[in-house]
């Protein structure tokens, strides 16, 4: 306990340097503007901001992008009560309850129970990564190739699970996010594989290219379709704080909302959009007079905002200690390391010790920092709001264009990422969904090798992975969560939260 | 989920008709995928004694991409689901033509040319373009952006043309 608290204190003491809180301010601040803009969800404001960090230290550049990762979750929920529209799917449920708020004259205390649950799920789940972090960490020492193979399956069953939609569909899109990891070199070998003779794809495909088509670009080309129609809260926000009431009201389920958010946002798959939607159903399911839900019950935007930001931050845990992303956000954040120098897993912990410890004090921060600064500038977040789509769309585009250049300073990452915008595209047509095939395709390369490695270890035999304990252990859990997910019955439970 | 099921006026029954077009189609156009990636990786070597090849584990995984695209297809023929919604012309074609432009300018021209033009291209993709408004706006954001990016971020970026 005493070696939390010394760590922790490490933690803080990389923080608090001038630069250091200045980066979280900023990616806090840009986070919640980008954030904020309809259509725009955590991992194209990620994608579009990563350029910014390039020229940053380690510390300071994942610092930065964790602001700019709680900043846009934080900017989600402000569309969502302020003008019906969720800045991305983890505050849709919020929409239900907050829109109607803020139509009854209570954005406000809307906008501040949205913080404050934030904030306090944020207390929570930073000490809970603190605390998780060392003894997982001495888990995955355990791990050999065969375990984190099936780890890793049992993170896309995950994410097969608890995508909406068909389930066949979901599995091809992490097939397809497997094949097309694989393209480029081959590591062992060196072998080009499925690269056409074209030498730029020699490297194989960019993960921000990849991203920043099928979330970026094609959410532009769809909101295009769509006429605008957006329906801003013409009453001025006056009156911030909540009542007493409210708060006694709402208390619980923020308090609910952290613990169901943290259990969600570790398991790999999750993430703060199941977190989201399964508080949202648990609050109902718990209140005396389920009908004041979807008529501007606070507890309707405490619980999944609390859930939503406690899930985004335990989501790190897997990533931190075992090196594994459990859902896109996280993948993108792999990314991100990877372009500065670091790989993600438990060999952070201990050979870099303050990058670690310093991220997990920066979540603290940023989450203060959001509650300080965010509530205050509602106005200027609701002018923004005011841009009519013709002119934001240029502007997201261009800064799209110029953050994929300037990765490799190469125009054919741009081209790959304009053919990602089409192919997102015709994925959302087919009603397919890109979450999967990003999490697929960030995760290729560690199944291949470990695959590989596991084969070769056992020497080509295959019942490897049944006859290591942890490994089977792991494989039965994902079957068995296929199996389930398989019937019909839970999908349509499923189904529930949007009726009404 | 409306206009899923269509009754066709003329009675057609006897012809074979595709009841979920979203997914049928939606899982031929998986299996091309997965035929493409075979026939590329068709010379990579595979198994050599127990050890993987270049080739096993693309290959592995297109097999299985392939028989996922068959059951969606079959998916497609034997369960009710939504028409493929119309696809929009003017959108998707300027917007991805601006990020052409872009990529096509950005080394040659320079960060100013090429973010104007590109950023013209994409306003025309908008059904209620106001072209006086796009060009200042344009203009706006190239100011924006060629002082951010290479001067406040300080990336390694050409501003000017260069001959």
């Amino acid at each position: 306990m005493s070696d939390l608290f010394a760590n922790l204190l490490m933690g803080f003491s990389v923080v608090m340097t001038p630069i250091n809180l200045g980066l979280c301010l900023i990616g806090v601040l840009v986070g919640t503007l980008i954030g904020v803009l309809p259509g725009i969800g955590p991992v194209a404001t990620i994608a579009m901001l990563l350029p910014i960090t390039f020229g940053l230290p380690p510390v300071g550049a994942l610092i930065m992008l964790a602001g700019i990762y709680y900043g846009a979750q934080y900017g989600g929920s402000t569309t969502s009560i302020l003008i019906n529209i969720p800045g991305e799917s983890s505050s849709v449920v919020t929409t239900l309850d907050g829109f109607q708020m803020a139509k009854q004259g209570r954005a406000g205390p809307a906008l501040a129970i949205a913080a404050i649950g934030s904030f306090f799920a944020g207390c929570v789940s930073t000490v809970l990564v603190a605390a998780l972090g060392a003894p997982l960490t001495s888990i995955a020492l355990l791990f050999g190739p065969a375990e984190y193979f099936s780890l890793m399956v049992l993170g896309l069953v995950f994410a097969v699970v608890l995508a909406k939609g068909s389930i066949p569909k979901a599995i091809a899109m992490i097939l397809m996010g497997l094949l097309l990891s694989m393209v480029g070199s081959d590591l062992e070998t060196g072998a080009a594989r499925m690269s056409f003779d074209i030498p730029e794809l020699s490297d194989g495909i960019g993960f921000v290219n990849v991203a920043m088509g099928v979330f970026g670009f094609a959410e532009i080309l769809r909101n295009l379709e769509q006429p605008e129609q957006r329906s801003i809260v013409q009453a001025k926000v006056t009156g911030l704080m909540p009542t007493r009431d409210d708060l006694i009201v709402a208390a619980p389920a923020i308090g609910r909302g952290t613990v169901l958010g943290s259990i969600l946002g570790i398991l790999p798959g999750g993430g703060a959009v199941i977190a989201a939607f399964a508080a949202y159903t648990f609050e109902k399911r718990m209140a005396k007079d389920p009908s004041r839900f979807g008529r501007g019950a606070i507890e309707g935007v405490a619980a999944p905002e609390s859930a939503n930001n406690a899930a985004a931050q335990t989501s790190f845990i897997p990533l931190l200690t075992l090196g594994i992303p459990p859902n896109a956000v996280m993948a993108l954040m792999v990314g991100a390391m990877t372009i500065h120098g670091i790989v993600p897993g438990p060999q952070v912990m201990t050979k870099q010790p303050e990058l670690f410890w310093g991220m997990i004090a920066s979540m603290w921060i940023g989450n203060l920092m959001l509650v300080i600064i965010n509530l205050p500038l509602v106005g200027i977040w609701v002018r923004l709001l005011r841009v009519p789509y013709r002119h934001l769309f240029p502007a997201i585009l261009i800064f799209c264009c110029i953050g994929v250049y300037s990765i490799n300073n190469s125009p054919f990452d741009v081209v790959i990422t304009g053919c990602f915008a089409l192919f997102g595209y015709w994925l959302a047509k087919h009603d397919f969904e890109p979450a999967p095939m990003l999490l697929g395709f960030v995760l290729g390369p560690l199944m291949e090798e470990n695959l590989r490695r596991a084969m070769l270890i056992a020497r080509g035999d295959a019942t490897v992975f049944a006859t290591r304990p942890l490994s089977a252990g792991l494989l039965v859990v994902a079957f068995g969560l296929l199996i389930i997910a398989v019937l019909p019955m839970i999908r349509k439970r499923r189904e529930e939260v949007f009726i009404e | 989920m409306s206009g899923g099921v269509n009754a066709s006026p003329n009675g057609a029954r006897t012809r074979f008709k595709i009841r979920n077009p979203q997914d049928f189609y939606g899982g031929v156009v998986l299996v091309a995928f997965a035929v493409i990636a075979l026939l590329a990786t068709r010379e990579l070597p595979g198994m050599h004694g127990f050890a993987f090849g270049p080739g096993t584990a693309p290959r592995m995984f297109a097999m299985l991409l392939m028989g996922m695209g068959f059951l969606i297809m079959a998916i497609g023929i034997f369960t009710d689901g939504p028409k493929v919604e119309r696809y929009a012309f003017r959108g998707p074609l300027l917007v991805v033509a601006a990020v052409m432009v872009f990529a096509g300018t950005i080394r040659p021209l320079g960060l100013v040319i090429s973010s104007f033009v590109s950023i013209l291209v994409a306003a025309a993709a908008a059904e209620d373009v106001n072209w006086i408004e796009s060009i200042i706006w344009s203009a706006i954001l190239t100011l924006f952006c060629s002082l951010l990016f290479p001067y406040a971020l300080n990336l390694p970026l050409y501003i000017w043309p260069r001959f």
